[in-house]
Formats: C-alpha cells, sequence, structure tokens
C-alpha cells in the first residue's frame, strides 16, 4: 500500500496546469514591462509595509480599519516629501548639468598630467584610446538619460495611479489571493509548496524591509553629513548613495564616485574632499558594522562568495535591477536547494 | 385553524389524515437557498462538533475557519507519506482515512505496510507537524472511496500568531491536549510493556 502509486491522470493534469498557469503569468509580467514593472513595485511596497497592518489589528482596529490606515499614511508619507524634495532634486539635477563639463575638463586635466608624469619618469606612453573612450561611454549614457526622462516622467505618472491601487487591493485581498492560488495547488506538492512559498516570502519580505531601512539611513547620515559640510547637491548626493546603496559590495563605491568627483572639481583636494572622503567612509563603516549584521546578514545567511557570484550573473543578465534582485533570488535558490536535499538524502 | 390544530384534531376523530410530509424536498429546497448552507457557515458548525475546540466561543471558530484549507481526496489517494516533511494539522470533513505504518524486517530486506487504523469524520491526525521544527511524518495517511479534510498548516499558524494571539493560543492549548492525552496513553502503555517483559524474564529465568 505504501510503494510510490503512479501519478493519477487526472492528478497529473493539475500538476501540468498549475505549473502552466505560473509559467504563463510569469511570461506575461516580464514581456508586458509597463503592467510587470508597477506589479513588481507593488509587491515591493506591499511586503514592506504589510507587517503594520497586524500591528494595528492587535490594538483592537479591524481589518479594514488598519489597512485604510497603513495605506493613508503610505499616501501621505510618501507624498508628502514628494511634494517637499521632488522641486528640490529636480532644481539640484538641472544645475548639475552645468557642473558637468567642469567635472568633465578636471578629469582630462588630471588625466593628461598623469599621463606627462608616467612618460617622465617611465618614458611609457600611455595611449589615449581608452579614456576618450570611457569619457564618450559617459556622455553617450548621461545624454540617453537626458533623453529618456519624458517617457520616465510619463510612466512615472502612470505607475503614481497604478502602483497604489495594487498595493491597496494586495492588501485588501492579499489573503483571498493566496487561497485561490493554494486552492489550485495539487494535492501532491501542497504541503511542499504552500510550506516553501511562505518561507521564501517571508524571506523576501524581510530582506527588503531590511535593504530599505539600511538605504534610508545610509542616505540620511550622508545628506546631513554634506549638509553640515555645506557641500552643494547633498541631497542628490545623499540619495544616490541611498539607491545605490541597494547594490550589494558595487553600490557603496558607486554612490560615492560621483560625490568625489564633484568634489574635486569644485573644491580641489583640500579639507573639504577629506572631510567627504571621511562622511562616506563613516556612513559605510555604520552600515558595515551596525545596520548590515543586525539587519540584513541575518535574514540571509548567504556565503559572501555566493553573494559576489549572484551579483555578478544577476547584473550580466539584468544588469542593475539584476544586481539588486540577485541576492534574494539567490536566497530562494538556496531555500530550494535545502528543501530538495531534505527530501531526497534525509527524508523518504 | 393552524396546520397543526387540524392535525390533532383529525388524529383525535381518527380521520384519515393528510400524506406525510416531504421532509426530504423540504429540505433540498432550504439548502439550495443561495444565501445559506454556504460551505464557510458550515465549518465553524464542523469545528463546534470537534471535542479538543470546545473551549472555543463561535467568533473564534469564524476566525479559525478562515485560516484552514478544504482539501478533497480521490479514493486511495495519499494524503501524506510516512518520512515526508510534514507541515500539516488535518481534520476530517467527510469520508475515511486509513493511517498505515510501513516498517522494515530487521534483516532490512523485508517491506511491509501494516494498517493502524481508519479515521472518520470528527478525528484528527498530523498535529505534531504543527508543533515540530522539521517534522517528519512517522506514517502515512491514505484517503478510502475518497474524502475531504480541513488542514491547517505552520504558515497559517504563523499567520493567526500574528493577527489573533489569543485564537493561536487557544489552539496550541487544544494541540497540547492531544499530545499530552497521546503522551498518556503511551506511558501507560509502556508501564504495561516493562511489566510484561520484568514478568516474562521472570519466568525465564524461573525455567532455567
Amino acid at each position: 500500500m505504501l510503494e510510490s502509486k503512479p501519478i493519477p491522470k487526472r492528478e497529473k493534469f493539475k500538476l501540468g496546469f498549475f505549473f502552466g498557469l505560473f509559467t504563463f503569468v510569469f511570461a506575461l509580467l516580464v514581456s508586458m514591462p509597463r503592467v510587470g514593472v508597477p506589479v513588481l513595485l507593488g509587491y515591493v511596497i506591499y511586503l514592506i509595509i504589510s507587517p503594520a497592518v497586524p500591528t494595528l489589528e492587535k490594538i483592537g482596529i479591524n481589518r479594514t480599519g488598519s489597512i485604510w490606515i497603513v495605506f493613508s499614511s503610505l499616501i501621505f508619507f510618501s507624498t508628502y516629501p514628494f511634494i517637499k524634495i521632488v522641486p528640490t532634486v529636480t532644481a539640484e539635477a538641472e544645475n548639475i548639468q552645468y557642473y558637468l563639463p567642469k567635472v568633465e575638463r578636471y578629469v582630462t586635466e588630471k588625466y593628461s598630467e598623469f599621463r606627462e608624469e608616467v612618460k617622465e619618469k617611465t618614458s611609457f606612453e600611455i595611449s589615449d584610446k581608452y579614456f576618450l573612450q570611457a569619457v564618450e561611454w559617459v556622455r553617450g549614457a548621461s545624454t540617453k538619460v537626458l533623453l529618456n526622462a519624458p517617457k520616465l516622467v510619463a510612466s512615472f505618472i502612470e505607475w503614481v495611479f497604478l502602483i497604489p491601487l495594487i498595493v491597496f487591493f494586495l492588501l485588501k485581498d492579499g489573503r483571498a489571493f493566496k487561497v485561490g492560488i493554494l486552492r489550485l495547488t495539487p494535492n501532491s506538492i501542497f504541503e511542499r509548496f504552500y510550506n516553501l512559498s511562505h518561507q521564501f516570502n517571508k524571506k523576501l519580505g524581510d530582506y527588503i524591509f531590511a535593504k530599505f531601512v539600511e538605504a534610508s539611513i545610509v542616505g540620511i547620515v550622508i545628506t546631513s553629513g554634506l549638509l553640515i559640510l555645506n557641500v552643494r547637491f547633498a541631497l542628490l548626493f545623499g540619495l544616490i548613495s541611498a539607491f545605490t546603496n541597494i547594490i550589494p559590495y558595487l553600490g557603496p563605491a558607486l554612490g560615492f564616485v560621483p560625490a568625489i568627483l564633484f568634489a574635486l572639481a569644485e573644491y580641489g583636494g583640500g579639507t573639504t574632499l577629506g572631510a567627504i572622503i571621511t562622511l562616506f567612509l563613516v556612513a559605510n563603516a555604520i552600515d558595515i558594522a551596525i545596520v548590515f549584521p543586525i539587519l540584513v546578514s541575518k535574514i540571509v545567511d548567504l556565503h559572501p562568495l555566493t553573494v559576489v557570484v549572484s551579483v555578478i550573473l544577476g547584473s550580466q543578465w539584468l544588469g542593475i535591477i539584476g544586481m539588486i534582485i540577485s541576492i534574494p533570488m539567490a536566497a530562494a535558490v538556496k531555500l530550494i536547494i535545502q528543501e530538495v536535499y531534505k527530501e531526497v538524502y534525509q527524508g523518504g | 385553524m393552524s396546520y397543526e390544530d387540524e392535525i390533532g384534531r383529525k388524529i383525535e376523530r381518527s380521520e384519515p389524515l393528510p400524506k406525510r410530509l416531504e421532509i426530504n424536498v423540504l429540505k433540498y429546497f432550504w439548502q439550495s437557498n443561495p444565501l445559506i448552507g454556504k460551505k464557510s457557515d458550515s465549518v465553524p458548525r464542523f469545528l463546534r462538533k470537534i471535542e479538543v475546540l470546545k473551549n472555543f466561543s463561535e467568533n473564534e471558530l469564524r476566525i479559525l475557519s478562515h485560516f484552514m484549507h478544504f482539501r478533497s481526496f480521490n479514493a486511495g489517494e495519499t494524503v501524506f507519506k510516512q518520512g515526508d516533511l510534514g507541515v500539516g494539522f488535518y481534520l476530517i470533513y467527510s469520508g475515511y482515512t486509513d493511517i498505515v505504518v510501513a516498517s522494515t524486517s530487521p534483516s532490512g530486506d523485508e517491506k511491509k505496510s501494516d494498517h493502524l487504523l481508519t479515521l472518520e469524520k470528527y478525528d484528527y491526525f498530523g498535529e505534531l507537524a504543527l508543533l515540530q521544527e522539521n517534522s517528519v511524518r512517522n506514517a502515512s495517511a491514505i484517503s478510502r472511496q475518497g474524502c475531504e479534510l480541513l488542514g491547517l498548516f505552520k504558515p497559517d499558524m504563523d499567520e493567526l500568531i500574528n493577527h489573533y494571539p489569543l485564537i493561536a493560543a487557544k489552539l496550541l492549548q487544544s494541540i497540547s491536549l492531544i499530545v499530552a492525552n497521546r503522551l498518556f496513553s503511551l506511558t501507560v502503555e509502556v508501564q504495561e510493556l516493562k511489566y510484561k517483559i520484568v514478568s516474562l524474564e521472570k519466568e525465564n529465568d524461573a525455567g532455567e
């Protein structure tokens, strides 16, 4: 009676239908980024704010009430800074284009000085080719961003309406969606699928929440530090370092570069530059020594090598987005491998 | 004159009674009313009849029922296999479930499966999965003639703890009750077996 019986035809059909449906929805979202991206972003925001709902429910507010409170505070706390910060950031971003030639001139100057020096000391002439290529690439990339800006703004406006809608309905009907999916899950994989997807969602939610807090802390430290140092574009550089901080390992360095280049061009290699470098080092030290070990590392216990490799693979496949999602993906793969290991080697 | 009075009078005068009321037809129309008799209503009513859930209020049972999953199995379909990692606790809503244990002979080459018991409506099984970290099923559950089960799984338990700590505490109390009862009967059984072993040893010694 215990010998594993061949899977009945009906169950096979159910399994095929279930996985087919998943693949179809996934393919649909990937092939239509106009829907896929807001859905993904909405889901990420949902994962960040959903723990607030049970907390409110515990103090006696009913579910609908809690959802409305969480949702309205999300709207308030996300629109208020937008109204306040967006004009400043836009002004700063507009201003920075006047500074870009200055930075470029500075870098070119330094490069030719360096070249002269090398030539003098070692009588070896560095070819201009690579440098010119790099400058050309940077120029091309920034033009591309500027040219694409209207398109980005258009989709941004679309998202402003779409994402809150998605978040609201995920908060309200999240459980019903879950029950619906579980109802379709075939009996033979039900327990495993439910447990695995629950663990994955929990890990992803915790990871995104931790990263969000981490980026905010780094952004606040750097912005306030730059404001104290009275550096121009403090808010912009703070935002850049907060965003790049989401990318593991490479991110902090990426966030560091624009501010340093700007400081070099604007203030020269004086005390301000030293202060900025110290500020970035302190911010990263806080991140590495306090925030990361407490918040992030406990959630995704991946080996540093695994992290580096998955970040590289992610950047290879999907660029910056790939770098950001590589860690949760690696964590998911690890979870699945662990489950298969338990199933194949320990159980059965 | 009311219907009851009319019947009463006819019985007194021993007049022929009207044709018997078709209760089944009435029941059919009553149940096919879309406003009543939904499964979501019947689950709390079903839970009310479970002995270990008797300290739950009606509202608590209603909330608990939202966290449970309805699963139906065909005849002979496996609910879970011995040795699988388990996360679910099941209540039998309808039908029968066989609990089967496989054992390997001491030589290790012969496998046999023993039919342990058959569970029926209002019975439950798999409660250890909710309590243990990596719970391995120590028996298989197989549906007999098809059955409907109500399952509560570890993720639901986590969610219940977060959303309704009081209900979660009551549920854990009920599950502890099940486990404690089983432990108690096991202890009694172990004591009996010990006694048997001792008396057998004594007989053996006396025989030598």
